[in-house]
């Protein structure tokens, strides 16, 4: 006997894969969306900063519009900078 | 003198008397009158005016009780004296009161228009004394004038003092049997008036009722003179001073042939209206015969019967009937009463059998309409409510319904009440109970959920097309609602305002004043669905659930029709209650759309790398539904290992769309999904679509054709007992067939490669088969509503049982509020009572409770 597959349709979730459950700023999940957003995933992405913290992308950007110096990382007090 | 004068008296009295006498028991012989008079002048000069009446009056009363009163009653004592058995042999035969009828009135009529005759002898004599003595004696006037009433009088109250219990009986056969006669005639002409009732002149067959002109005119002439014959007899009954009598059994036989008339054209028969032909029917026979008899008895004295037929100028007033002209009052009278006879009779018939109208709805409409008609006149909508609500609680409201069938009826009563009574409020009546009902049940929201969701109303049978109807319910809602919003912004001056508020009008009296009219207004079917379940929340959970299990069966992207079904949810629940739904639907496009860009990208590559996909399966085979699992309900993962070329084929497309999301991971639930494959044997294939569980047992098969349970739970990664009910797909399918392997719980499955004992196998199986694969569809890859509850209640069973032990005994009530004042940290307490319920019972199921008078404690 021999099996041939003619279609696997198969179901997966995604997952940012951050080391954290929930973002520091809005609280909501990461694999979620910040308070702003309707649709997860591409809508509503996750930016990594050099001291290697997540945040929502909306929800970091919120935080360093909002500094008046120069801004830091809501978790560590470090500059905040984009990780490359 | 004096002497001389009571001499003279008493002679002329003697006189008198044997004159009187003469004139009575005469035969026809009137030749006495001229004699009589001076005799009665004379005595009317002395003062005896009164005793002459009186004692002619008197005498008439004995020849008549005698001659005439004994005769007529001995016509009808055959009857009379019969037994209840044997009226009916009279009632059967042809001719029976008809004939004895008018024999019997033609005797006593002649005998009273004999008499009657005797007494205008007598007035005539009073009258000539009167006149010559007009100026002096005016106390004689009255006894010449009141004599021929009093006559009357002393012949209807001789007749009803004699009468027999069974006359009135005898009246009414014999006007039932005359009118049926007359129905049969003039259904004759009223059908052929039907098919030839192209000429404008409607009135035509009516009006030659008396001119017999027509082309029907034998029939005609033929209902006329039968009417002319009944006429006759109601006639001579009136003179007789039995017109109450009579009146009462023509009206009776009307009422009961109008009766009967109904109950035939009414039947069982829903999908035609019957309202109006009852109508056409009451103008056509019992009208148009009361109209000839009321003319013929010179009652209609407004009719114009010099036109004979030819409409009256003012026929064209609304109060008119077609060839009677303007009818006389009583004839509008008699009107009325029919159709309000006829519209209640056949209210009762349909509100009786109003369950089995509703059952057949959309068809049964023109039944519903008349219904409404009918109400609107009578106004008796009580007696719908109480009767209808009887006959659902018998048989609707049983264990033996299926609550699809309950859901199926609630909507059909649901517009079928809307159709009769658009405000709604004895739909709230009837719909109560239901409701109540539907609250008890378990599958209620589900049915519901499906009804919504589903075309065929997740009715395995497919009987029930409820989902269908539901569904257009909320296309039609979703375009009033936009008709209606245009309506407000185009229409919102003032001129409109006051036009709405002038076709204001009150409730109906039954309406519950503590029930604000303004929700009555509409009556949204969804919105009366959700009332049954209590929240929208609690439905939206459920359509969540139900929606998550069919996008991950799905093997394609196809989700047009639920796209379709979540705006119309959207509308009706707010957007924000969608909203995971949405997202839940959104991930569906967006997997179709990374599915696709994936695969071409991984053909590129792999066709840079010949060679490689001769063993391998093609990536063309592999599509994938990527979720965002918070959104979704919880999911059942199982572990399972799937053959090597397909976690191959896994792993390939996981990284590729890493390298697309960056820094995106996938993570498969390699247990979900559907699977197409095909089994080739020699010289025969066989096509299958089954869960991955399915399929990795199968490809097992290809290694090595037989393996014991045991080892193949371990290899695929899954429990023996799941194996092992998973397996006896294949081998009710005829693939595999199994055998005592080396323990009593391991057994060896083999593949069945030769061809002869299968196929009479796969044929005898095949419906067993597809039964058992829908049993394996059931099997959810969600948790169902109840697990994701009862998952989320453990937390507080800790609580409950520290409660339970401090307190000993506590009522549901009070469990449910100590939860609500404790528990505020998180997670907070925020379940209802009947979930709070739910989950004791479980308890109580578990052993860990029990109850007692109500009381919640602990079991020891």
């Amino acid at each position: 006997m021999k099996v041939k597959i003619l279609q696997w349709h198969a179901v997966a979730s995604w997952t940012w894969d951050a080391q954290d459950e929930t973002c520091g700023i809005c609280r909501m999940a990461f694999d979620g969306c910040c308070p702003d957003c309707k649709f997860p995933g591409d809508d509503c992405p996750l930016i990594w900063g050099a001291c290697n913290h997540a945040y929502h992308l909306h929800c970091i950007l919120k935080w360093v519009n909002s500094q008046t110096s120069t801004p830091l990382c809501p978790m560590c007090r470090r500059e905040w900078q984009f990780k490359g | 003198m004096e002497r001389d004068d009571a001499d003279g008296s008493l002679d002329s009295w003697a006189q008198f008397c044997s004159l009187s006498n003469e004139l009575l028991g005469g035969d026809g012989d009137l030749s006495v009158g001229p004699r009589l008079a001076p005799v009665v002048a004379d005595l009317c000069s002395r003062g005896l005016a009164t005793l002459v009446r009186d004692y002619f009056l008197h005498s008439l009363e004995e020849t008549f009780r005698n001659n005439a009163v004994k005769k007529f009653w001995q016509h009808f004592h055959p009857y009379c004296s019969a037994s209840a058995v044997d009226r009916i042999k009279f009632c059967v035969k042809e001719h029976w009161p008809d004939d004895i009828l008018s024999r019997a009135l033609e005797d006593i009529c002649l005998e009273k228009s004999y008499q009657e005759k005797c007494v205008l002898v007598l007035v005539h004599a009073l009258q000539l004394y009167e006149d010559r003595t007009a100026k002096r004696k005016l106390k004689a006037v009255d006894c010449s004038s009141s004599l021929m009433p009093r006559y009357q009088l002393m012949v209807s109250s001789v007749l009803l003092t004699t009468l027999p219990l069974s006359f009135p009986e005898i009246l009414n056969v014999y006007f039932k049997k005359k009118l049926e006669e007359l129905n049969v005639i003039m259904a004759g002409s009223y059908e052929s008036d039907q098919h030839g009732n192209h000429e404008p002149f409607e009135s035509s067959n009516a009006s030659d009722w008396h001119c017999g002109m027509d082309i029907d005119g034998q029939e005609v002439s033929e209902s006329s003179c039968l009417v002319k014959n009944i006429g006759k007899i109601v006639r001579d009954l009136r003179c007789l001073g039995f017109t109450s009598v009579t009146e009462d059994a023509y009206s009776s036989a009307i009422i009961w042939l109008l009766k009967s008339k109904v109950y035939e054209l009414a039947g069982d028969d829903y999908r035609v209206p019957v309202l109006g032909c009852v109508k056409k029917w009451i103008q056509a026979v019992p009208l148009q015969f009361l109209h000839a008899l009321l003319t013929y008895l010179g009652d209609s004295v407004d009719y114009d019967s010099g036109s004979s037929g030819l409409k009256s100028p003012l026929a064209s007033r609304p109060s008119s009937f077609p060839g009677i002209g303007v009818p006389s009052e009583a004839l509008v009278r008699w009107h009325m009463r029919l159709e309000y006879f006829a519209y209640e009779t056949l209210q009762d018939l349909r509100i009786g059998k109003l369950f089995e109208i509703i059952v057949d709805y959309p068809e049964s409409s023109p039944a519903i309409e008349d219904l409404k008609l009918c109400l609107e006149y009578t106004g008796q909508h009580s007696k719908l409510v109480d009767s209808f609500i009887s006959s659902l609680r018998y048989r609707l409201l049983t264990a033996g319904a299926s609550t699809n069938d309950i859901l199926h009826q609630y909507v059909s009563t649901i517009k079928a009440l809307r159709t009769i009574d658009p405000t709604g409020v004895f739909l709230e009546a009837v719909g109560e109970p239901i409701r109540d009902y539907l609250r008890g049940r378990k599958d209620t929201i589900k049915c519901i959920v499906t009804m919504l969701t589903d075309g065929s109303g997740g009715n395995a049978s497919g009987t029930g097309n409820a989902g269908d109807n539901l569904l257009e319910e909320l296309n039609r809602d979703a375009e009033n609602q936009e008709n209606a919003d245009y309506d407000n912004h185009a229409n919102i001056d003032e001129k409109q305002a006051w036009l709405n508020s002038e076709s204001w009008e009150p409730d109906p009296v039954e309406a519950d004043p503590l029930k604000g009219s303004r929700n009555r207004r509409k009556v949204d079917i969804l919105g009366l669905m959700v009332s049954i379940i209590g929240s929208k929340d609690q439905l939206v959970n459920e359509y969540r659930v139900m929606l998550a299990e069919k996008l991950l069966s799905k093997s394609d992207f196809e989700i047009d029709s639920d796209i379709r079904t979540l705006e119309l949810l959207k509308i009706h629940f707010g957007e924000s209650s969608m909203q995971k739904c949405e997202i839940m639907l959104n991930d569906l496009i967006d997997s179709k759309r990374t599915n696709s860009n994936i695969k071409t990208s991984l053909l590129k590559t792999s066709q840079t790398v010949p060679g490689q996909e001769e063993a391998e399966i093609s990536h063309d085979v592999l599509d994938a539904t990527i979720i965002s699992s918070n959104f979704w309900p919880p999911i059942q993962t199982e572990d399972l290992v799937v053959p090597a070329s397909v976690d191959q084929l896994l792993s390939d497309y996981a990284k590729r769309f890493h390298q697309i999301k960056t820094p995106r991971k996938l993570l498969w639930k390699k247990n979900l999904g559907t699977v197409k494959l095909e089994l080739e044997f020699e010289g025969r294939s066989m096509q299958f679509t089954v869960a991955p569980v399915h399929a990795a047992i199968i490809m097992r098969f290809q290694e090595k054709s037989s393996w014991t349970s045991k080892t193949l739970a371990t290899e695929i990664g899954i429990p023996m007992d799941s194996l092992n009910r998973r397996i006896s797909f294949w081998t009710s399918k005829g693939i595999l067939t199994e055998s005592a392997g080396p323990d009593a719980d391991d057994h060896t499955f083999t593949v069945v490669d030769s061809m002869s004992g299968v196929n009479k196998n796969s044929i005898v199986n095949e419906r067993l088969a597809e039964y058992q694969m829908t049993e394996e569809e059931g099997e959810s890859s969600v948790a169902s509503v109840e697990e994701q509850l009862k998952k989320e209640m453990t937390v507080y069973e800790k609580f409950i049982i520290g409660m339970l032990t401090n307190f000993g005994s506590m009522s549901l009530d009070r469990i449910h509020n100590t939860l609500k004042m404790f528990c505020i940290a998180e997670p907070s307490y925020d379940k209802s009572l009947q979930q709070l319920q739910s989950f004791l019972s479980g308890l109580v199921a578990d052993e860990k409770l029990e109850t007692r008078d109500g009381l919640y404690l602990l079991k020891r």
